[in-house]
């Protein structure tokens, strides 16, 4: 037996990852102030050479032909859009196989997250699964215990639910401060889309769960074999067993061929690659549900079974990715969303939470869904402190960070929701701060 | 008399109206879907184990025979002491931290239940080679953590019926989530003090470059050797865990310098030390990173994947 097993640890938290940072990543700043002055307004004042293709010009691309139908069979993107993509922060995890990648919400329009820009979170990488070879068990305290096939479980009537997924993690980033000038990194753990399956309380009418099966411990067949104890409320509620998403079947990102999918809640009980669900009398207190997704307090105890993701919201233009150029006339826009219902008023600030105006839902408005918020704003060219606040239909008023501080200290890594600050400078470009 | 046609004409009403239901499958949620799954299908797949010990199967293993096997395949990762490698979980330590401003959240110091350190290690460890370890040798390792603990002395032997016995310091701390915990109201108008208000700015320098990885994933060179090819697989699934980061001295797959170092031993050298391991002053590489799942064959396309790719 070795002697010194007393060895300082290192410590591992998200809050305090600033301290950690390899000098190799650290980025250049006076870059960024170059990308966003070489923007078109700038362009059009510096008088660069005027394109072949701008009026009274007729564009190269009005004079010759374009590329034929199935010139790519799954489309892509316009090549112009290449920037628009999923991004992650790398010393924020050991490796990319148990690791997580933000959404680029700061480019995305509406409230439906496209497939291939959803965050990514896995615990053990994405498996490559054969749908003909997957399997669905469930089994426990159930009078039937089945196992069903892809194709049995698409048999089921299915239904369909625009729903946002989160990572409680999301923001977890910034308990102790600003860090990350970047929209993408501050709320990017974040997507909505639209989730087609079998409602779970219909496979469980299937099995015929017994009086005492009170809890469903949902596992992915991933190398994690990822797992959570889901209470039966929850499950006979709204809980889904998804095979696809806007329109076609699940990606490998999001657990195909089949995941659990749970509305409101936080993401990782939504288990991917879904093999088992076992019915029981209580709670298994798996590692995904004790040494991780419980809530540190400043007390030293903990909560667990945190679930629900609480209302949160983010102007989303302007934010540092998307400066203001002159003054003018510009929208403060951004989402708001609750894992408790529908969102029911955002209000908006400009002086950091001295005065609000309410600003208007645009589009759907739907219960555990993304929604926009906008309000038109005429920029004198005068230096703001930016926020939103959400309020859903339970009447939750979102949270400054200070009132969540003060009740939850900085290291309980998950669920920060609270109000975010953009600070707008006079040059249009945004910065992410924090008032106290 | 007049009762019994009752019935009879309420029965056949009750037939007609069963009728249609049965066509459509049954509102009662019989849809008859799904094969009933055998007791041996069952007990392949019913790997959880519960805090009460439930789920547990027969078998023991001594903090000394964790030993060994926690050094071959848990070390590299989460250090010898528990104390973890670079970002790498640590195991052991921060006892009585959970308090401080930078808690320290372990087995020992955070972990409610015994059960749950035996179900993670048998569901997803060694990280490379998941559900690869027997029983025994899950209740040796998860004794070998607890002793790195403090928990148990050095001559404990963990069983499938002590194991829900042992209490773990945290357990009492965790309660049920209780939120909402704030109360913002919805103030419009002079809601604080201007004058007051302190704005506190980012560390700079911390945020990831969005422009340069745009432009890094564009640029994915194929220059690969066959055998590079069909190792980037094995090297995925199997190897980047260590030697994406350097963990345990790993040459990391971009380091042509340490790659160059090693093959001046030989390729074949190289390769077998890949195969069957190695420990020494340079680092410690598992016998096949710790996956014994994967052929000769694999593990050779692999090393050559590390050493060709960019």
């Amino acid at each position: 037996m070795s002697e010194s097993k007393k060895t300082e640890s290192t410590k591992e938290y998200l809050a305090g990852l600033a301290y950690k940072v390899p000098s190799s990543s650290r980025r250049d700043f006076l870059k960024k102030g170059v990308k966003f002055s070489t923007g078109l307004a700038a362009t059009a004042v510096t008088g660069e050479a005027i394109s072949d293709n701008l009026p009274p010009n007729i564009p190269s691309w009005s004079k010759s032909l374009g590329t034929g139908v199935v010139s790519t069979p799954y489309g892509i993107p316009s090549k112009f859009e290449n920037n628009v993509i999923r991004r992650t922060v790398p010393w924020l995890t050991a490796n990319k196989i148990s690791s997580i990648s933000m959404s680029p919400i700061q480019e995305l329009k509406g409230i439906i997250t496209p497939n291939g820009l959803v965050f990514e979170r896995y615990h053990a990488g994405a498996p490559i699964v054969n749908p003909e070879e997957h399997r669905l068990m469930i089994h426990g305290l159930v009078d039937n215990p089945l196992i069903f096939t892809m194709d049995d479980l698409m048999r089921f009537p299915s239904e369909s639910v625009i729903n946002f997924l989160e990572c409680p993690a999301n923001g977890g980033m910034e308990w102790r401060g600003p860090q990350m000038e970047a929209l993408q990194f501050t709320h990017g753990m974040i997507s909505c889309c639209e989730w087609t399956g079998v409602r779970l309380s219909t496979l469980l009418a299937e099995v015929g769960v017994q009086t005492k099966g009170k809890w469903v411990l949902a596992e992915g067949a991933d190398g994690a074999g990822m797992s959570r104890s889901i209470p039966m409320d929850k499950a006979l509620d709204d809980a889904l067993i998804v095979y696809a998403q806007n329109g076609e079947k699940l990606r490998p990102e999001q657990g195909y061929p089949v995941r659990l999918f749970n509305p409101g809640w936080e993401g990782n009980t939504s288990v991917k690659w879904l093999r088992r669900l076992k019915i029981g009398d209580q709670p298994w207190h798996h590692r995904e549900e004790t040494s991780k997704y419980t809530d540190l307090m400043p007390d030293g105890r903990a909560r667990r079974f945190s679930y629900e993701q609480e209302a949160n919201s983010v102007i989303t233009s302007p934010c540092p990715e998307n400066p203001w150029g002159q003054k003018g006339s510009y929208e403060i826009e951004g989402l708001a969303w609750s894992g408790r219902g529908k969102i029911k008023h955002v209000d908006v600030s400009i002086d950091g939470g001295v005065t609000w105006r309410p600003a208007r839902l645009k589009g759907l408005v739907l219960a555990k869904a993304l929604s926009r918020f906008s309000l038109p704003f005429k920029w004198d060219g005068a230096p703001a402190l930016l926020q939103s606040r959400a309020i859903d239909e339970t009447g939750y008023v979102q949270p400054t960070i200070t009132q969540l501080r003060d009740v939850r200290g900085t290291n309980s890594i998950y669920h920060k929701n609270s109000i975010h600050t953009w600070q707008l400078q006079h040059n249009g470009e945004i910065k992410n701060v924090q008032l106290k | 008399m007049f009762s019994l046609n009752k019935f009879l004409i309420t029965l056949s009403l009750v037939a007609i109206t069963l009728l249609p239901v049965a066509a459509f499958a049954g509102d009662i949620g019989h849809y008859g879907i799904g094969k009933t799954a055998t007791a041996k299908e069952i007990a392949g797949w019913d790997i959880d184990v519960r805090s009460d010990g439930k789920g547990l199967p027969k078998g023991e293993g001594s903090v000394a025979q964790g030993e060994p096997l926690y050094e071959a395949k848990c070390a590299s990762c989460h250090g010898l002491f528990g104390e973890g490698e670079g970002r790498w979980p640590p195991l052991a330590g921060g006892e009585d931290s959970l308090t401080e401003d930078r808690p320290e959240k372990t087995v020992g110091s955070y972990w409610p239940y015994v059960s749950t350190l035996w179900d993670y290690i048998n569901r997803a460890m060694p990280f490379p080679a998941p559900q690869s370890l027997t029983p025994h040798e899950v209740y040796a390792i998860s004794a070998y953590i607890l002793y790195l603990n403090d928990l148990v002395e050095d001559d404990f032997v963990l069983t499938q019926s002590n194991l829900a016995s042992i209490k773990m310091p945290n357990e009492a701390n965790f309660y049920i989530d209780n939120r909402p915990d704030t109360s913002n109201t919805r103030c419009m108008k002079d809601c604080k003090d201007p004058s007051k208000i302190i704005i506190v700015e980012s560390l700079r320098g911390i945020t990831p470059e969005q422009e340069k990885e745009a432009i890094e994933e564009a640029s994915t060179k194929t220059t690969l050797s066959a055998a590079a090819i069909e190792g980037k697989a094995t090297y995925t699934t199997s190897c980047l865990a260590c030697h994406d980061s350097g963990i345990a001295g790993a040459p990391m797959v971009s380091d042509k310098g340490a790659w160059a170092e090693r093959l001046e031993q030989g390729m074949d050298t190289v390769v077998n030390h890949a195969i069957n391991g190695f420990s020494g002053d340079k680092g410690m590489m598992p016998p096949k990173g710790g996956n014994l799942s994967l052929t000769n064959e694999q593990v050779k396309n692999a090393v050559q994947y590390m050493i060709e790719a960019e």
